[in-house]
């Protein structure tokens, strides 16, 4: 049978790329709410 | 504690890519196409621990009506929908080159189908409900009642003829294979296990300070 390399690199190139995605948009949502924690603390 | 578990992560993720790619010899029959399996099967079993996690979550929410058990539930449910969902699709894509056929309704396929469309459906009744005390209600129960698709998809092999092939590791007897794929295999399954704790942590941390931002 032929090693179909293609399918293996889109297996993994697929699952890297979400989880990337995932981990990105969990720092977006973090950085989203410290600036708005900062921006509802008191100023002294 | 969560970066420590991130870089636990990452690095057991490297290792998984040496071990499937540099340690893991060429399968006989399927040729290269089988290193898919070291990104399929981890992805699956951690999906698989994702859902029973939220369950028992959710049953903890539905006796104590405690929050931190709702917030767990949430992040488990997302980080278990993203695992089953890669794990439908590089099994999809490895059996295009095997089967011949990127897909077919056959019991194995269809359950873990059911088992993706009820938990994503999971993830929409939280959104679309204001209530956050009814919406994590509901969505306990709904979270309980699909782990039961948990063991269908699991013994799915057994109980019907399916395309697909009988569970490589979790099977009566254990592992039959030869050591020099179950190493792999292994600490693949460890690096996804402790991805899906990275990412539950950051997520459960995430949803506490959005809680906290909103009171």
């Amino acid at each position: 049978m032929p090693d179909n390399w293609g399918f293996v690199a889109a297996a993994y190139g697929l699952t890297a790329v979400a989880l990337l995605i995932y981990w990105r948009r969990l720092a977006k949502k973090e950085r989203e709410l410290e600036a708005l924690r900062r921006l509802k603390a008191p100023r002294s | 504690m969560v970066k420590t578990l991130g870089w636990l992560a990452a690095a057991s993720v490297a290792a998984g890519l040496v071990m499937a790619f540099g340690v893991a010899p060429r399968e006989v029959t399927q040729g290269n196409v089988q290193r898919i399996m070291y990104v399929h099967v981890p992805l699956i079993l951690a999906s698989y621990l994702a859902f029973v996690v939220l369950a028992l979550a959710s049953l903890v929410y539905l006796v104590r009506r405690d929050e931190a058990a709702d917030r767990v539930a949430h992040a488990s449910g997302e980080v278990g929908v993203m695992f089953v969902g890669l794990g439908i699709a590089t099994g999809s894509i490895w059996g295009k080159p095997t089967w011949g056929t990127w897909w077919t309704w056959d019991a194995r396929l269809t359950s873990v189908a059911i088992l993706f469309v009820m938990y994503l459906g999971y993830l929409l009744l939280r959104g679309t409900i204001e209530d956050r005390e009814r919406a994590a209600r509901y969505c306990a129960v709904l979270g309980i009642v699909a782990a039961l698709d948990i063991p269908l998809v699991h013994f799915s092999v057994y109980w019907w003829r399916t395309l697909h092939q009988p569970p490589s590791l979790m099977k009566p007897g254990g592992f039959t294979g030869s050591s020099s794929i179950l190493w792999p295999l292994l600490v693949n399954l460890i690096a996804f296990v402790l991805l899906y704790a990275y990412f539950v942590a950051r997520r459960v941390r995430l949803l506490r300070a959005e809680a906290e931002a909103v009171a």
